[in-house]
């Protein structure tokens, strides 16, 4: 199972890079590859590549505010959710992605 | 409706999310050029020009909320209509010279997004394609809802707008300590979004004409909530994670800058306790700035303005009473986290 994503807060300062770890964990405990962009106040940071995008599995958006490039995931099966949840409970995220 | 009330939301903090450095730059630029000058008005010619990147800063602010709303809302197409149309709010337009300032711009960025949006959606003849991002979707928008809000918009709501400053600003001579019960929640609410503008752009509407008492309350209630919660995951060690506590450090410095939109991880991990809490905390410490008659003259808030304010012992006292009543609500209303959930969540 491959799992890519990107999370953005609204400050973009800790929250956003909270939720990339937490899901990225989360993934890692459960024998999935995940990779994570970040988009927080420095812009797009760890970015997907359009390979590692059509690789993918499921992608995970952890969003609070709108994000660059959400064309690119146009066609994948794609779950959205909350920054808060991503870090609250990442596992389940990720669980409820793949079954969405 | 809960996903199109989210949506909503997403696009209105979108803005507020690049919005955020105009209001940094803008509001420590002019404590500086302030704090250097040692009282309201800059003479050195070398601070004034300090302050006019400040206020290059400043009015910036409206613009780039609007812009950045209709970005969201449309994609690239949008943007530049809606930093037009804040600019149109933000500066005087019409017969009457009215200002909407931030709400205005709030509302235009929304207009200027979704007209951009469904623009956008017009089946054009193939030769017409390439001018529609460049010609037609900024020209037909920005005639459009530029004609709109100065014939429209404009009166009514900039006569609500100045009718709650001039509203706002009696109380602040009368019931001072109403208004910061008021203006603390009104701040702490949404931590940065449109209620804590309206609050922050009221006061520094007010400094303009000279009167830094409410802005002096906004910016005690503007700190309390980061440094609150950010004290509470240092010292409630049992009731937060540790990826809170590193965020707390982080909203610390934030608060102390004057930027309420730290505490925004630890309210949307548990609102409902965090929200009532802040918003009680923010109102007590502007309490206590009212009491003390503090008055704050540089856009900002925090402890940077420190070197501007007037009764600035008051004024830390109030951020003392606000954090100490955050920390305090917190210890009793958040339960600690089972040592499970803690390790469960370390090794996550």
């Amino acid at each position: 199972m491959k799992i890519v994503g990107v999370t953005a807060c609204t400050a973009g300062i800790a929250h956003t890079y909270m939720a990339q770890s937490a899901l990225e964990k989360a993934a890692k405990a459960d024998g999935y590859q995940a990779k994570i962009e970040t988009q927080g106040a420095m812009g797009a940071e760890n970015e997907l590549t359009e390979d590692e995008i059509a690789n993918a599995d499921v992608v995970i958006l952890g969003v609070d505010v709108s994000i660059e490039g959400r064309e690119r995931f146009d066609g994948k099966k794609v779950y959205e959710t909350s920054v808060s949840r991503c870090v609250t409970e990442p596992q389940k995220v990720i669980e409820d992605a793949i079954n969405s | 409706m809960k996903k199109v009330l989210t949506q909503f939301k997403n696009h209105a903090m979108t803005g507020v999310s690049y919005m955020i450095p105009t209001v940094t730059v803008g509001g420590i630029l002019f404590a500086l050029a302030l704090a250097f000058s040692g009282g309201a008005t800059v003479s050195n010619p070398f601070l004034a020009n300090i302050e006019a990147i400040g206020s290059a800063g400043m009015a910036l602010l409206v613009p780039v909320l609007a812009g950045y709303i209709s970005y969201s809302i449309a994609g690239r197409p949008g943007l530049v209509p809606g930093l037009i149309l804040g600019y149109m709010a933000a500066n005087p337009m019409g017969p009457n010279k009215v200002v909407t300032g931030f709400l205005g711009g709030l509302l235009m960025g929304f207009l200027a997004g979704y007209l951009s949006k469904w623009v956008k959606g017009w089946k054009a003849p193939s030769f017409i394609k390439p001018l529609m991002p460049i010609i037609v979707i900024p020209l037909v928008v920005v005639l459009i809802l530029g004609l709109f809000y100065i014939y429209v918009v404009a009166t009514p709501l900039g006569a609500m707008v100045s009718g709650l400053t001039a509203w706002l600003k009696s109380m602040s001579t009368g019931s001072a300590i109403m208004l910061a019960v008021v203006v603390g929640a009104m701040i702490s609410f949404d931590m940065g979004g449109p209620f804590n503008k309206i609050a922050y752009t009221t006061g520094v509407a007010l400094i303009a004409t000279g009167d830094g008492h409410l802005m002096g309350m906004a910016g005690v209630a503007i700190c309390v909530p980061p440094i609150g919660l950010g004290l509470a995951s240092l010292i409630l060690r049992s009731r937060f994670t540790d990826e809170e506590r590193n965020s707390g450090k982080a909203a610390i410095v934030m608060g102390a800058c004057g930027i309420t939109e730290g505490a925004i991880p630890f309210a949307a991990a548990d609102p409902l306790r965090v929200i009532p809490s802040i918003m009680i905390g923010s109102a007590c410490g502007s309490v206590v700035a009212a009491i003390g008659n503090a008055s704050n003259m540089a856009p900002l808030g925090g402890l940077l303005v420190l070197p501007v304010v007037t009764n600035a012992l008051w004024y830390v006292l109030g951020v003392i009473v606000g954090v100490a009543v955050v920390v305090l609500l917190m210890a009793l209303l958040k339960k600690p986290i089972k040592t499970a959930e803690v390790n469960a969540k370390a090794t996550a």
